[in-house]
């Protein structure tokens, strides 16, 4: 039984080797070909990983500014879509019959698929701006926006009124008002829903922030270059970015969990 | 006196038996060191002890659970491990257990599907032990539908499809209010007198014990240890109204006071 | 008196009045937009119009209404995606049940399973369409990849929520792995399965329609992008929006009518306890 500390120690080293040794395989297969031969394909349509790192570092500069147009687009909707859909929660918890009622509609938002929503939305924005970088950016902003409020106003409800058995009562033996309940009770209670709905909602809003770029009119974001680029056959580029895409997304991630480990630290 | 105490034949040997845990700072834990008993057959045992004292441990290593670290168990001659092969045992838990999306009776069959009997023999004994705890007419009901007391007594029904030798209850009644659990102590009672099961229930209820059992094994804690056997030679059956006697309240005090360093 | 109470508290009653509402909403702003538009369906039509265009039988492409252009439209992407959440589906349960089996397996895969969720598949559906070199496959691959992540995720969740006791009482009995899976692990992970069928059926539906609209012949994206273009009329649009809206939301809805009928101990009341 002294083997306890150990095999603990064994096991944690496992769960980061064989991962990492599972995507060497992989990353080796792909320069080797031998993937283009399992998937049926040509070094054209999937280059090499050798390739696709010199497509980034020669086209660093363009990258970027494609990069920073799908961030700021992806995070000001993360943004906006969060503080909405956490006020709805808080009006929904306060009215909780109109509320609930609110509630089932937004949620059936998230089913809406954003492909029929972006067009729309890119209609309604014509006339914010006469110039189309503006009124492309606003429109996508506005996308991501509605498809984070979602997830965020279901999360935030329950944990808004999801409460610890007999919390409610102490606050009323304490003679608390409604604002001091939400303060004290109900607010600090929602913490840990808000960042469950941030697990949900920051993959969405780049994915999201992508999709959206499909549709936009002025030509920009990471997402709209993967596209353009097959269009003229420029696959190797098209690859770059896709590249940058999975790195936004997992970097974005990351930065949630650091910052969740950090706000619930006390609470664990 | 007591027929089941007369009987001497040995079922479980324990012979000390020690079990020692590394906790996270590696220091050493002994959660259990030197327990040397015999239970006999047909014999209700309690291990009674507060939180930490090896109780549940002690009944893991009998149900093969658990490895004992030092020590040996023998139960009719077997390890654990094969007297759970050959299916000596029915465990019953401080929750039911029950699987939410079977019926109260397809519950109780349960076992008898993993032991590939028949569908009809299944069903036959299983409407026999639904039964015995008094729950016949909910068979179809699911387990939702049910009270905690209720239950507790399907999950008796289904430790008894089996017919083991042996039932090992952890903490059974514990969730339950006092009413129910003086009712189930009764009932309890009333199934181990007509299956003649041996009975090794684990509680920290003093008064429980000694309403239910044949002897009381005290366990006391840090570091968990056998501290008294006291023998419960209250008359058979037993009434509810015999926790009343002046007999059973200085057996409840004679346990109590049998406790170290609590 | 009471029957009205009863009505004007029960969530529908709200759900519907809200319903209500944001059909007033969208009708004071579609006449907003007929004051001040020369072509107000392009921006927001009347949704009188709308139901018009998918009720009326003029053929606008010659041989077809709106409506049934609409409905061939989407039996091609529809059963594509429903393909794809099929094959997710098997996929995603069956890699969970394997990451229940094997450790080893479960410490490999699983960080690439985050992955998944974490990477804009969406923003790869071009690459894998150059890739497959056909629509209608590609289609089914990310409607695929798209369901695979939840169900796999959602399932093998279900199979570590399983309590202790649970194991401890098949153990008791010696049961074999077979009979421990087949009696207890997967019924109990049934409702952790059916979450994750919820969250993706939307999914796979968005990513067909997606994925027609990277390329022309026949689909729902396409008539979009199409329709987006001018080449007919803007209606179809707002048809293929509103029709692609509630699809997305019933097959979420559908998806749950299917759990309670294969799960009635779900909706029982619980005793107290």
């Amino acid at each position: 039984m002294s083997a306890r500390p150990n095999s603990k120690r064994r096991n944690a080293v496992q769960s980061a080797v064989l991962p990492l040794a599972f995507g060497a395989v992989l990353v080796t297969a792909w320069q080797t070909g031998l993937l283009h031969k399992l998937l049926n394909t040509d070094e054209y349509v999937l280059p090499y990983p050798t390739r696709i790192l010199t497509i980034i570092g020669e086209n660093s500069d363009k990258i970027m500014e494609n990069v920073w147009a799908s961030l700021e687009v992806a995070l000001l909707g993360l943004v906006f879509g969060s503080i909405l859909g956490y006020l709805i929660a808080v009006f929904a918890a306060a009215f909780t019959k109109i509320g609930s009622g609110s509630l089932t509609i937004i949620s059936s938002f998230n089913a809406i698929p954003i492909v029929a929503l972006a067009p729309v939305i890119i209609n309604w924005t014509k006339d914010v701006s006469p110039e189309a970088e503006v009124r492309s950016t606003v429109a996508k902003v506005v996308i991501v926006t509605i498809v984070c409020m979602a997830s965020m106003s279901v999360n935030a409800y329950r944990g808004l009124t999801e409460l610890p058995a007999f919390s409610q009562d102490l606050m009323k033996t304490y003679g608390a008002g409604r604002i001091t309940e939400f303060a004290k009770l109900r607010l600090p209670n929602s913490v840990p829903y808000i960042f469950t709905a941030l697990r949900v909602s920051v993959p969405v809003s780049i994915i999201s922030a992508l999709v959206s770029e499909y549709f936009a009119e002025y030509v920009i974001g990471v997402g709209r270059q993967i596209r353009e680029n097959i269009l003229i056959a420029q696959y190797s580029t098209a690859w770059a970015y896709i590249i940058v895409a999975c790195v936004i997304g997992i970097a974005m991630y990351v930065l949630l969990i650091a910052a969740e480990a950090l706000v619930l630290k006390k609470r664990r | 006196m007591l027929e089941t105490t007369e009987n001497r034949n040995v079922e479980i040997m324990l012979d000390n038996v020690g079990m020692t845990y590394d906790a996270a700072d590696g220091k050493k834990v002994q959660a259990l060191t030197n327990v040397t008993m015999d239970i006999h057959k047909g014999e209700f045992i309690s291990l009674l002890g507060p939180s930490g004292c090896g109780k549940t441990t002690l009944l893991r290593i009998i149900a093969d659970l658990l490895q004992p670290t030092s020590g040996k168990v023998l139960v009719s001659g077997d390890s654990p491990r094969e007297a759970r092969l050959k299916r000596k045992y029915a465990m019953v838990f401080q929750s039911a257990t029950l699987y939410d999306w079977r019926t109260v009776i397809k519950n109780v069959e349960l076992p008898l599907e993993i032991t590939h009997e028949s569908k009809s023999e299944r069903r036959q004994r299983a409407i026999k032990m639904l039964d015995l705890v008094g729950l016949s007419e909910f068979s179809d009901h699911y387990p939702r539908q049910l009270s905690g007391g209720m239950q507790q007594r399907v999950g008796i029904a289904r430790a008894l499809m089996l017919q083991p030798e042996i039932l090992l209850m952890d903490e059974p009644f514990s969730a339950l209010d006092e009413f129910t659990r003086e009712k189930l102590h009764v009932d309890l009672l009333k199934i181990w007198r007509k299956t003649n099961k041996t009975i090794i229930f684990v509680t920290h209820n003093i008064s429980e014990s000694v309403f239910l059992s044949d002897k009381v094994c005290v366990l006391s804690p840090h570091p968990g240890r056998l501290s008294a056997v006291i023998d419960i030679d209250l008359p058979r059956p037993r009434h509810m109204e015999i926790r009343d006697t002046p007999e059973f309240t200085a057996l409840v005090s004679k346990v109590r006071n049998s406790f170290e360093g609590v | 008196m009471k029957i009205v109470r009863k009505i004007t508290g029960s969530k529908l009653f709200f759900t519907l009045l809200w319903i209500a509402a944001l059909i007033i909403i969208w009708e004071v702003f579609a006449y907003q937009v007929e004051q001040t538009k020369r072509t107000p369906e392009n921006v927001l039509p009347h949704l009188s119009g709308v139901v018009d265009s998918i009720t009326s039988d003029k053929k606008i492409n010659g041989s077809q209404t709106a409506f049934q252009m609409v409905m061939e439209n989407a039996g091609a992407t529809l059963s594509r995606a429903a393909i794809g959440y099929v094959i997710g589906i098997a996929l995603g349960f069956i890699l969970a049940l394997v990451m229940s089996l094997s450790g080893i397996v479960e410490k490999i895969v699983f960080p690439y399973l985050m992955l998944i969720q974490i990477i804009p598949i969406l923003g790869m559906a071009p690459i894998i369409n150059a890739i497959t070199g056909d629509i209608a496959a590609s289609r089914i691959v990310i409607a695929a990849i798209l369901t695979f992540y939840p169900v796999a995720a959602n399932t093998l969740a279900g199979f570590k929520a399983v309590k202790r006791e649970s194991h401890e009482l098949m153990y008791s009995y010696s049961a074999n792995k077979f009979q421990l899976y087949t009696k207890m692990m997967i019924p109990s992970c049934i409702p952790y399965f059916f979450t994750g069928l919820k969250i993706s059926a939307p999914m796979a539906i968005t990513a067909s329609i997606l994925v027609d609209t990277l390329q022309g012949g026949v689909g729902l994206g396409c008539l979009l992008s199409q329709s987006l273009k001018g080449a007919m009329t803007r209606y179809v649009f707002w048809d293929i929006v509103f029709f692609s809206a509630i699809i997305g939301i019933l097959s979420f809805y559908l998806i749950g009518i299917i759990e309670k009928l294969l799960c009635p101990y779900k909706k029982l009341e619980q005793k107290g306890r």
